[in-house]
């Protein structure tokens, strides 16, 4: 599966999700703590005021309907927390007193710049605690509450509850209150969590929320960076790739990039090696034009040496290797023609004109030369318009017809089929023969590459037939293929080039 | 009075073969290893007809300096190229170096022969006008077998000696196809098929050069060339 730069890059930025993460939990916890905190607190004050009453039960002697006594009013108010509710309650479930008040009006304290933009967004996420709840202490909580039945019955207790309208979430402490070893009463503690709800949504807000939207940006910037990053590596990709073509030559050279990080120094390496191989493939290609200078030369030498040497008054036997070395001669001849035929073609193909003709003119003439075999020629009845050279394309058959004719076997004609076909010129000559070598594959066409074993018709083969065949299919935007006919009785070769417009 | 030939070729053993035949037919022969000797030697004493070697000692283009200085000290001596490279042949046409002909080193003796005994023979009418003339007409083409000149609807075509054997050989019947095998006899020249090809687009450009609507060589694919009336 294929994983772009930018795919990683945010894969990896991922990984930094977990700042925000760990904030969140450290929210989470000191939100616990915080109402740990409380509840000990609401405990406490249930106890200093149960402690404040014990062992007197004449305060505790109310009756229902009439107002506290004043020392009682006192104990309470001075031990009440500012935003709790104390109620104390007796052994039969009556309400004995009631002071404080659960909600409170506390300002907010100002929020930082990062905070405030966080805000709103954190106002739709989190739960808001508001200050407009129904505070009223219903009767199944005075008697029947499991912290007034716990304290009533000797241990404080702690739980939490809704309010009636389940706007707002009350902690509760109670207490007992003992006179000797009985329990007189039980004092419960009520607050709000509203308070911690408020720190802890002002902590997300600036823990949790700000470092989501610096991760956030952080991502972003980073996968900026991906994509600048993936962008320059892919445009050096589209521009190798386009340096070199099919067959490995250096079409044109990258221009190394001036930047100074890695990826400048890849794509001046790629330049650097571009142009070296560029450098090698022209010192390769002048090589067959500097052989062929270098061969006219000893050439020219022997030639007109045996000339000389005809001249000559000669022993009778002489003439048979005076024969002889001509023979050679004309092998060397042999191979130079072919040599600088090949070198001449690599010029003329770069620098020649293209005009328009119709290949079947050239097709039509091209079994003349080799009269002693038979062809079966198929030309198509209208015009096949192609843009080139007609005697580039007739060397270029004549190429493929001469290597057809050497390699076939049997008396079956050869078959030379021309036809325009979706948009393309396709000429196909096919001979009943062996199939081509495994081995030779993709090189056949490639310079200097021969299958044949040696020395079969004495003439020097040099390979070089099938690479001129290529060199004009391409000049003429066209390719050559070599395949196994499909009945394997022999093999085919197949031109096929745009049609002209 | 034997003839002068003046060879310049810088390889030893080609220069001392080429004599050697050259004195056997008659020829009186002096050679030359490098331009600067040869130039000493010209100005002293102008042969008959010179060979030069374009690739001289160490220069490579010191045959064609030589072709210019030879051409300055008289405008009728016949010049022939011998040259090493193929892509020579496109660079002296198309230079006009003021050379008659060329030919690759490794040409055969009989086609330098044939090259300079036409030359001569040319040489020799121009000094004296000619008892009687021998012109070939087809159409628009006039050539002249004497002076080995062609002109086309009256404009002069500037065509080495090869080039005029292989007009002539196709002009002589028109309509008639000439293969490669029998051009290259009347030229006097045994290449490859693809060099016949050179050749022929090389005259084509000059005579169109001349006249934009040449088209009076035809090629018949598979079988040669023709020449249109």
């Amino acid at each position: 599966m294929r994983l772009t730069l930018r795919a990683q890059i945010v894969l990896v930025a991922l990984v930094l999700a977990v700042i925000p993460l760990v904030g969140y939990v450290h929210v989470k916890q000191m939100e616990r703590l915080l109402r740990d905190g409380q509840e000990q607190a609401l405990l406490a004050t249930a106890r200093a005021i149960a402690t404040a009453l014990h062992d007197r039960p004449q305060l505790l002697d109310l009756r229902a309907g009439q107002p506290a006594s004043g020392e009682m009013e006192l104990v309470l108010q001075s031990l009440a927390r500012a935003e709790s509710r104390i109620w104390i309650v007796d052994r039969q479930g009556r309400l004995l007193a009631l002071a404080g008040d659960l909600k409170k009006r506390a300002d907010e304290p100002p929020r930082d710049a990062l905070a405030a933009m966080v805000h709103p967004v954190a106002m739709l996420v989190l739960e808001r605690p508001t200050e407009d709840f129904d505070d009223s202490l219903p009767e199944a909580e005075i008697a029947g509450s499991a912290v007034v039945a716990s304290a009533l019955a000797g241990v404080p207790a702690r739980r939490w509850r809704r309010s009636p309208d389940s706007r707002a979430v009350i902690l509760s402490a109670s207490h007992p209150v003992w006179t000797g070893d009985e329990v007189m009463a039980a004092v419960v503690a009520e607050e709000t969590t509203n308070a911690t709800r408020s720190a802890y949504n002002r902590a997300m807000e600036q823990v949790v929320g700000v470092t989501l939207v610096a991760f956030l940006a952080g991502a972003l910037a980073l996968l900026a960076f991906a994509s600048r990053l993936s962008g320059r590596l892919a445009r050096l990709r589209d521009e190798a790739e386009a340096a070199i073509d099919s067959q490995g030559r250096v079409r044109h050279l990258i221009a190394g990039s001036t930047a100074r990080d890695e990826i400048g120094d890849l794509s001046r390496s790629f330049s650097t090696v571009l142009g070296r191989l560029a450098e090698y493939n022209r010192y390769l290609e002048a090589m067959g034009g500097r052989l062929s200078h270098e061969l006219r030369t000893p050439i020219a030498v022997v030639r007109s040496s045996l000339e000389n040497l005809r001249l000559q008054p000669l022993p009778a036997d002489a003439g048979v290797y005076l024969g002889r070395a001509n023979d050679g001669l004309r092998r060397l001849d042999t191979i130079l023609t072919r040599m600088s035929e090949a070198t001449r073609l690599e010029a003329v193909v770069r620098s020649q004109p293209r005009e328009r003709f119709d290949a079947r003119e050239v097709v039509r003439g091209c079994t003349y030369a080799y009269p002693q075999r038979r062809f079966d020629l198929d030309v198509p009845p209208e015009a096949v318009w192609l843009r080139g050279a007609p005697d580039l394309y007739a060397q270029m058959l004549d190429k493929l017809v001469a290597n057809a004719v050497d390699f076939a076997t049997g008396d079956e004609p050869i078959r030379v089929r021309l036809e325009a076909r979706s948009g393309e010129g396709i000429l196909t000559v096919s001979n009943r023969g062996p199939r081509l070598p495994e081995s030779m594959a993709g090189k056949l066409f490639d310079s200097m590459v021969s299958v044949r074993a040696g020395g079969a018709s004495g003439e020097p083969h040099l390979g070089l037939g099938l690479y001129i065949a290529r060199l004009i299919a391409e000049f003429h935007g066209g390719a050559v293929q070599a395949l196994d006919r499909e009945d394997g009785s022999g093999v085919v070769m197949r031109v096929r080039c745009p049609l002209a417009d | 009075m034997a003839r002068t030939v003046a060879i310049v070729e810088d390889d030893a053993a080609i220069r001392a073969n080429y004599a050697d035949i050259l004195k056997k037919h008659g020829y009186q022969v002096s050679t030359y290893a490098d331009r600067k000797s040869a130039a000493a030697g010209f100005r002293t004493r102008l042969p008959d007809l010179a060979l030069l070697d374009i690739g001289l000692a160490d220069e490579p283009d010191g045959g064609f300096t030589l072709c210019r200085e030879l051409r300055a000290m008289s405008a009728a001596l016949p010049i022939i190229f011998l040259t090493a490279r193929d892509s020579d042949f496109d660079l002296v046409s198309g230079l006009r170096m003021g050379a008659d002909d060329y030919l690759t080193k490794d040409a055969g003796m009989p086609q330098l022969l044939a090259r300079i005994s036409a030359l001569f023979r040319r040489a020799d009418l121009l000094r004296e006008p000619p008892a009687s003339e021998e012109v070939l007409e087809r159409g628009a083409l006039r050539l002249d077998m004497k002076r080995f000149q062609a002109t086309w609807r009256e404009a002069s075509v500037d065509l080495t000696l090869t080039e005029f054997w292989l007009v002539h050989s196709l002009a002589r019947y028109p309509g008639h196809v000439k293969d490669r095998e029998s051009l290259m006899r009347d030229a006097h020249i045994v290449v490859d098929d693809a060099t016949i090809t050179s050749h022929v687009k090389r005259i084509r450009r000059k005579f169109q050069a001349v006249d934009p609507k040449f088209a009076a060589i035809d090629a018949v694919y598979g079988l040669g060339y023709r020449w249109n009336a």
